[in-house]
């Protein structure tokens, strides 16, 4: 069982194995195992604003992502946790739907979508399109979160005299801080990383790192892929770890 | 209502709207007073609370606290304390400050709500911990910050709903001993909810016996065990024999106890009996080794001696029933299973419970 969970590990790190040492390779094309060792790929990508706009553009884009879906999210988390209305299940099955329809599909749909209301190649058609893939993610966490969130603690501090918004500010909202910070986290990197719509729907001043890293790869096969993609890994990888730590500091 | 400090009358509240979670509840509670509701779980002893604190609306009926009108004031309009069963402290507030958010809350001034809290700390015994998180501190402790919380904004009322539940026997005796110092330190008119009999019988100045969202009884801890209104109350506080007794001679105290035949009882009590039928209660300890002036004997046939050092439970059948008593400790040295022991009870320490 143990050599079976290592073997899985190595399997689904195989990929990093590879691209990581590739980026600090000296070799002047794609080559494994690099031949030797340099830092030319990374001075190339922080060299060329065809990589760093791009990186801007995703950093942006990620940004708005996460802050906009927060901004749907919440009410609706609080909504069906809390309440029970007519067609709640019905709401809730539209929520996850992002998460059942394929990429290609909700691709194809927002491109006609967006070419329709003039948004196509812009940053809010963008944003809009990741943040409907980012709502059932950070929905998802943040419903946890809700569930578990103990309400005496609000009806304590409502016998405490705290007024109703006062228990939600000072209560609700630090208790929930970790739910609320990882679901924006998991919306931020749904669109950092996010491929298949970007293609579709980002244009030449609006496109995304990831886009450019396939039309790179099409094209030539820079290697400065490689770095992009160690960095993609860190950004992420630094994320997750900010979170696993608040979550062990926070008990 | 002469001096009712909380006054409660016909409270009824559903939650479904078929079944009553409380049947007409009324009770009041002088100033200062220590009352407890005791019943077992789902008899709306909870229910009564969050209506008094404002969490919960009644479908009728009316709470007064100190003359006003609660109807219609949100919970923290109320001014009343609450300690919750899970204590429901901030866990993202050291102890001091969830003892400070009441006060500060009130707008009182940083520092001054500060020096205030602290000293509720130092008066539940915690001096030491303001600055600890709720996850640092034991169930106990987080207990004491919990009431220090609920009292340093001399609230009108103090309501507690099982705060000892989750605490060890050793630290839920300490916890009421220390809940009774500072209620009377404070003179707070407190409720205290509890399904624990002994806890209501050792912090009680009244209890209100709970059962099915109506009130059974409600009177002191000595009343209560000793003149239950009902077989349910004689059952849930205290142990006891009940058996049926049907009055023979009112005049002269004379009832015919199931098992037991012919035997005294007081004839004030015999008199008062509807229709001369009703149940007698023999608390245990009732049952004394027979003397020879003792009106009522019996012999019981003994099965079971349960030892407890100061004293010792027989448990054994006369008469076809089984009946339990509680004689000394020394008395029951040599009381074994199979042994027949005389025992008698005297008229006044029964008592007679209406069918
Ligand atoms: N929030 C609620 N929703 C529906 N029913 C409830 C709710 N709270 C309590 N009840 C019901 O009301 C009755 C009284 O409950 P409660 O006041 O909690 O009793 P206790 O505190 O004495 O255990 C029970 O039958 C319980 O199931
Ligand atoms: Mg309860």
């Amino acid at each position: 069982m143990i050599a079976l969970g290592w073997l899985v590990a190595m399997f689904v790190a195989a990929p990093l194995l590879v691209v990581i040492p590739i980026s600090f390779s000296d070799a002047v094309s794609l080559e494994f195992p690099p031949p030797s060792w340099g830092l030319r790929y990374y001075q190339a990508y922080f060299a060329d604003p065809r990589w760093t706009q791009p990186t801007i553009n995703s950093l942006i884009i990620a940004t708005a992502v996460a802050a906009l879906t927060m901004v749907l999210v919440t009410p609706a988390a609080f909504a069906l946790v809390r309440h029970r209305f007519g067609g709640k299940g019905a709401v809730n099955l539209l929520l996850m739907l992002p998460m059942v329809v394929p990429h290609i599909v909700i691709a194809i749909g927002y491109y006609a979508f967006l070419s329709d209301i003039g948004l196509l190649q812009s940053f809010p058609g963008v944003i809009l399109a990741h943040t409907a893939l980012s709502v059932p993610v950070a929905f998802l966490v943040l419903t946890a979160s809700l569930k578990g969130f103990d309400r005496t603690l609000e009806r304590a501090a409502l016998s405490l005299g705290a007024a109703p918004w006062q228990a939600f500010l000072h209560v609700t909202v630090p208790v929930l801080w970790p739910g609320f910070a990882a679901a924006a986290l998991f919306a931020f990197v749904q669109s950092f990383d996010e491929t298949v719509v970007a293609i579709f729907v980002s244009g030449a001043t609006t496109e995304t790192l990831p886009r450019r890293m396939f039309d790179s790869i099409r094209m030539q096969a820079d290697p400065v892929i490689a770095v992009v993609s160690t960095l993609l890994f860190g950004v992420v990888a630094l994320l997750a770890l900010a979170a696993m730590l608040r979550r062990r500091a926070g008990g | 209502m002469d001096g009712a400090y909380l006054e409660i009358r016909d409270l009824v509240k559903s939650y479904d709207g078929k079944t009553r979670a409380l049947d007409r509840v009324s009770l009041s509670a002088r100033r200062g007073e220590f009352v407890t509701f005791l019943g077992p779980s789902g008899s709306g002893k909870t229910t009564t609370l969050m209506v008094i604190a404002g969490f919960e609306a009644p479908d009728a009926g009316l709470v007064r606290v100190a003359g006003q009108s609660m109807a219609g004031v949100p919970p923290h309009k109320r001014g009343i304390g609450v300690v919750f069963q899970n204590y429901a402290l901030f866990p993202h507030r050291t102890a001091l400050q969830n003892v400070m958010f009441p006060l500060l809350m009130r707008k009182v001034p940083r520092a001054q709500a500060a020096r205030k809290a602290a000293e509720m700390l130092d008066l539940v015994g915690l001096a030491d911990f303001g600055n600890r998180h709720p996850r640092q501190l034991s169930g106990g402790q987080q207990q004491r910050v919990a009431l220090a919380r609920a009292l340093v904004f001399d609230p009108t009322l103090l309501l507690l709903d099982e705060p000892l539940g989750a605490l060890d026997k050793n630290l839920r005796e300490q916890m009421q001993l220390e809940i009774k110092r500072i209620q009377r330190a404070l003179h707070v008119t407190t409720v205290f909810v509890t399904h624990d009999q002994s806890e209501a019988m050792a912090l009680s100045d009244r209890i209100v016996v709970f059962e099915g969202g109506r009130i059974q009884q409600d009177a002191t801890p000595l009343e209560i065990y000793n003149r239950p209104r009902t077989e349910f109350v004689a059952r849930f506080v205290g142990d006891s024999n009940l058996l049926r007794a049907r009055i023979t001679d009112p005049g002269a105290g004379i009832a015919e106890v199931e098992g037991l035949g012919p035997s005294r009882v007081l004839p004030q009590q015999a008199q008062v009996l509807p229709n001369g039928q009703g149940t007698l209660l023999l608390r245990p300890e009732a049952l004394a080794p027979a003397e020879a002036d003792a009106p009522n004997r019996l012999v019981l046939a003994v099965e079971e001696v349960v030892h407890f050092g100061d004293s010792a439970l027989l448990i054994g059948r006369a008469g076809g029933v089984t009946l339990r008593a509680r004689i000394g400790g020394r008395a029951a040295q040599g009381i074994g299973a199979g042994a027949q022991v005389p025992l008698g009870w005297r008229p006044d320490a029964a008592h007679l419970i209406g069918a």
